[in-house]
């Protein structure tokens, strides 16, 4: 006999509703037990029961179901029926059992490890759901660290769901990954409700937090800053979370030019959502640190390696001088380097018999960078600009608390790499130095399947992806991931999630071997799951839970395009003016005409950057500033023809 | 010293149960055997030879007065639920050598009877009893008396000398007597408390007071003793489904008389003469005679569902159910 004192133990408050059964053929173990009910009980697949017995108590879920008559075969019914389906019911009701087969979540005492004793069933009720969950050790006291994730629901039970968040932040083990069919608005809402309840409830002791988001299709997330309308039901759950259904109060939208550089490349251009949404607008320096991601496989050799390195090093940004270049270049913009790369050219060019190497790079090489690099300007025009004006995330004065979205959902596939690859890379630069402005960041990247496939070819995004799901919880980078199919991300991504959570899920891929941990019945309810409804597995539950969560306290993507209707591409001019007023609403858009009549529009879209970045107090005498005096076109006369001197031949 | 953990697990494996509310527990039989193991004189048994169990009733026939002269098959109707609540009543009851006095077998026996209710659909338990017994000579009991303090005896008759074989037979007799009074003490319990139709797995003949019950149906399957003879007897066994014999009163009853007639619940057509067949029992009373066919059609549609036993065509299934639990609690 154990005489150590069951410290969790407390007397049941429910009734009981079964008992543990166990035969030869289906024993009880110390991790699983079958148990059996009346058909009217409200255990269902997943409900978490206790089980006393003397000197032990055990915690379960409810993993499958199963009932039987005593029907010897169905011949029998047959007969009995006289072959007619559709005969009066039997008088006598058949005896029949409603047997469940429950998984362990959590003995007491702990030691000695033990077969689950015969003994009373009873569901749970919030008392012991905190302790089968082992959320006693963090969701409680003075040093509490539980973020809510919903509400376990059963049987009339209600209680809330706490994840730790030491194993969902780090240090101990952190990330975590959603999986669910898309139209459901599942993965997205688990999202938004989840990045809600950690910003309300993250533990001051643990410091400050930020989340970065791609959106990378529709308005999925574009409306975060932006009340919902939630029904009592909501707001009762999120009472009973200790949450207030409060829209996220500190977001910045960024997002690319489309190709005209002045037009916002996303669904997010309602006038009245100006505000906070700024251009992500990218110059050469920016980009060409993170060529690599936008070279395919065969491009990086080392020769193009040491000529990305020198151009990096020793150009861009510097005054670069060459005995064989007609002059010095200062290279800031992709205009810039273009330039640049027609010098050397023109000089091999013309060189003696013909020149093949400058500077010991081959000109295939420096043909091969410059056609790769010009690319870019082509492919993502509107993130990259020519003219060097950059308007980037605000590294080192991330707030916390502080909800970052980036929205790459009209780029181009090789945008969308780059603009991966450089803000998660110098969110880690920022954070190996901790001058990021904020001690953990979360990093919410969905559509996995696509960035960080099982198969294919190793890019820099997947290597990217990995790197933060192996490293990332030592520098308080967390990443938050989702995606269809998780059959189809990389295993090491998803096996580096410390929590993870799967919504309803395709019949097909929850018939997969990598869910046959799962019981059949578990991933059944799986394939159906109502809308609101999670299975989470985290480190502290021996066993994954169903919860249910509210709606998120945010519009839908749906919703905010009805509420707040993109508004439709406009003139040049117009889009200046309104990039203008988004800067300074009391401007009269004919003030702003005015000033860039007659303009060339690469010098407004310059003025017009630029003032975007500097965001000064009063942005039209800056826009005009930076405009610079207005030169008048004028029209050269043609000279008179002058006939050249009638030569020989002969110089000499 | 550790405590030895392994015996002691063995020891309480063994449980106590009440013999009806609020009586004392009574071991189980192999705890009993178990205790007289120990006993001086008394050799371990744990079974017995096959003369030993029990003669099958004596197949005879014993004329009835047969009361809807001439006796023919009737077509009884449809079949036609039982109103309201109904209760059915069953016993069982086992036997085990457990030791031996020299030639003189001592026995145990585990005798129960139950009534379950049916409201609605659904049935349930309203009253159980359970006896376990010695039964042997007085000698073998004497023996027997300090292991098995508190345990119920029924002594055998000495007025033969000790025989291995007879005592068994006469210890299985008095052990069906003893799941006859358990019977009859659950039935009267239950019709003390109500007066629903009650519907007991044998013969109503046993009980003065069940036989004069007019909300009482015994359903006899035994066919042993049979009512007719001659062409009659073809009538009375060739019954077709749905159909029932005529009444008729049966002779050389022990105890009361009551009424009867046989009844064909399933085709027996490529089967056996005796298949779906079962004699019906009721009150010895005129009303008897005239609702003879409304009872008949009432134990037609008990035949559905069919009783999960390989007698089902004449097992009810609410008489399974009796004997499905008790048999689940022994």
């Amino acid at each position: 006999m154990n005489d150590r004192p069951a410290a969790h133990r407390a007397p049941p408050s429910s009734p009981t509703v079964g008992r543990v059964v166990a035969t030869e053929l289906k024993p009880s173990t110390p991790h699983h037990f079958f148990f059996w009910t009346s058909r009217d009980s409200p255990i269902g697949i997943g409900a978490i029961v206790r089980v006393d017995a003397e000197e032990r108590t055990v915690f379960g879920v409810v993993t499958d179901g199963f009932a039987y008559s005593d029907l010897q075969t169905p011949i029998h019914a047959v007969i009995g029926a006289d072959g007619d389906p559709a005969g009066p019911d039997e008088p006598s009701r058949r005896t029949e059992i409603r047997l469940y087969a429950a998984a362990v979540l959590r003995h007491d005492p702990e030691e000695p490890v033990q077969p689950v004793p015969l003994g009373a069933v009873r569901l749970a009720d919030d008392a012991d759901v905190v302790t089968a969950l082992r959320m006693d050790g963090y969701a409680v006291g003075e040093k509490r660290s539980g973020i809510p994730v919903g509400v376990y629901a059963a049987g009339g039970c209600e209680a809330p769901v706490f994840l730790d968040a030491d194993f969902l932040l780090g240090p101990e083990a952190a990330h975590l990954n959603i999986t669910g069919v898309s139209g459901l608005a599942t993965k997205t809402s688990a999202v938004e409700f989840l990045l809600a309840s950690l910003f309300q409830t993250f533990p001051a002791h643990k410091g400050s937090i930020a989340a970065l988001c791609f959106n990378v299709k529709g308005p999925d997330l574009c409306f975060l800053d932006q009340p919902s309308d939630l029904s009592d039901e909501d707001r009762r759950l999120y009472a009973r979370l200790g949450l207030a259904p409060v829209a996220f109060e500190q977001v910045k939208y960024f997002a690319p030019f489309k190709a005209d550089g002045v037009n916002l490349n996303t669904l997010r251009t309602h006038e009245a959502l100006a505000a906070n949404t700024e251009p992500l607008l990218w110059g050469l320096r920016e980009v060409l640190d993170y060529a690599e991601v936008v070279l395919n496989r065969d491009d990086v050799d080392a020769k193009a390696d040491a000529f990305i390195s020198f151009l990096a090093e020793r150009v861009v940004g510097k005054e670069f001088e060459d005995a064989t270049l007609p002059r010095r270049f200062r290279v800031r913009s992709f205009a810039d380097l273009e330039e640049f790369f027609r010098a050397i050219l023109t000089v091999l060019e013309e060189a003696r018999g013909g020149g093949e190497v400058w500077r010991t790079h081959h000109i295939a090489t420096i043909r091969k960078i410059r056609n790769r690099l010009g690319n870019i300007s082509t492919r993502a025009k509107g993130l990259v600009t020519d003219d060097g004006e950059v308007n980037d995330l605000p590294w080192g004065d991330f707030k916390d608390r502080g909800l970052y979205v980036v929205d790459v959902a009209g780029l181009d596939p090789l945008a969308q790499d780059l603009v991966f690859a450089r803000i998660v890379s110098r969110l880690r630069e920022h954070l190996e130095r901790r001058d990021l402005g904020v001690d953990h960041v979360v990093v919410f990247v969905d559509e996995l399947n696509k960035y960080a496939p099982g198969d294919g070819p190793d890019t820099y995004v997947r290597k990217m992806l990995l790197d933060i799901s192996e490293r990332g919880r030592y520098l308080g980078m967390v990443l938050f991931s989702a995606q269809q199919f998780r059959s189809q991300v990389h295993r090491r991504v998803v096996g580096n999630s410390g929590t993870m959570i799967l919504g309803r899920m395709d019949g097909d891929e929850v018939a997969l071997p990598g869910y046959a941990t799962i019981s059949p019945a578990t991933r059944a309810r799986l394939a159906a799951l109502p809308k609101g409804e999670l299975l989470v597995r985290h480190p502290h539950f021996t066993q994954p839970v169903f919860v249910r969560f509210p709606r998120p306290p945010v519009l839908s993507g749906r919703e905010g395009i009805e509420m707040f209707p993109p508004r439709p591409e406009v003139s040049f001019e117009e889009a200046v003016v309104r990039r203008v007023r988004a800067l300074d609403p009391s401007l009269s858009s004919g003030r702003i005409l005015e000033a860039i009549a007659g303009r060339r529009e690469e010098d407004v879209r310059r003025a017009l950057h630029a003032t975007i970045r500097a965001r000064p107090e009063q942005p039209l005498p800056f826009l005009v500033r930076c405009l610079g005096k207005d030169v008048p076109i004028e029209t050269v006369r043609s000279r008179d023809v002058v006939l050249p001197v009638r030569t020989s031949g002969e110089y000499y | 010293m550790r405590p030895s953990i392994g015996s002691c697990a063995l020891s309480r494996a063994t449980t106590l149960e009440p013999a009806a509310p609020g009586a004392p527990a009574l071991p189980r039989l192999s705890e009993l055997r178990r205790r007289l193991a120990g006993v001086a004189g008394l050799v371990p048994a744990t079974s017995e030879p096959i003369a030993s169990r029990g003669r099958p009733e004596e197949a005879r026939i014993i004329p009835a007065r047969v009361l809807e002269t001439p006796l023919v098959a009737r077509s009884v109707g449809p079949p036609e639920p039982l109103p309201g609540p109904v209760a059915f009543l069953d016993g069982i009851q086992r036997c085990e050598v457990l030791a031996y006095a020299g030639a003189m077998p001592l026995l145990g026996a585990d005798v129960a009877a139950a009534v379950r209710e049916r409201v609605g659909r659904d049935l349930r338990t309203v009253h159980s009893e359970r006896r376990r017994l010695l039964i042997g000579r007085p000698e073998a009991l004497a023996l027997a008396d300090r292991a098995a303090t508190g345990v119920p005896t029924i002594a055998l008759s000495t007025e033969e000398p000790p025989h291995p074989l007879r005592d068994l037979d006469l210890a299985h007799s008095a052990a069906e007597r003893a799941r006859e009074e358990v019977e009859r003490s659950v039935g009267d319990r239950y019709r003390r408390q109500a007066d629903h139709w009650l519907v007991v797995d044998g013969s109503l003949a046993e009980s003065p007071g069940w036989a004069r019950d007019p909300r009482m149906i015994g359903v006899v399957k035994s066919h042993a003793s049979l009512p007719v003879g001659g062409e009659d007897l073809r009538t009375y066994l060739e019954l077709p489904a749905g159909h029932r014999s005529s009444v008729f009163q049966p002779a050389s009853r022990r105890h009361a008389p009551v009424y009867a007639w046989g009844l064909r619940l399933w085709d027996w057509a490529g089967k056996d003469l005796l298949f779906g067949l079962v004699r019906v029992e009721a009150a010895p009373v005129p009303d008897t005679v005239a609702s003879a066919d409304r009872i008949s059609r009432w134990l037609l549609a008990e035949r559905s569902p069919l009783s999960a036993d390989g007698r089902w065509d004449r097992l009810l299934y609410g008489i399974h159910g009796v004997e499905a639990y008790l048999r689940a609690r022994q």
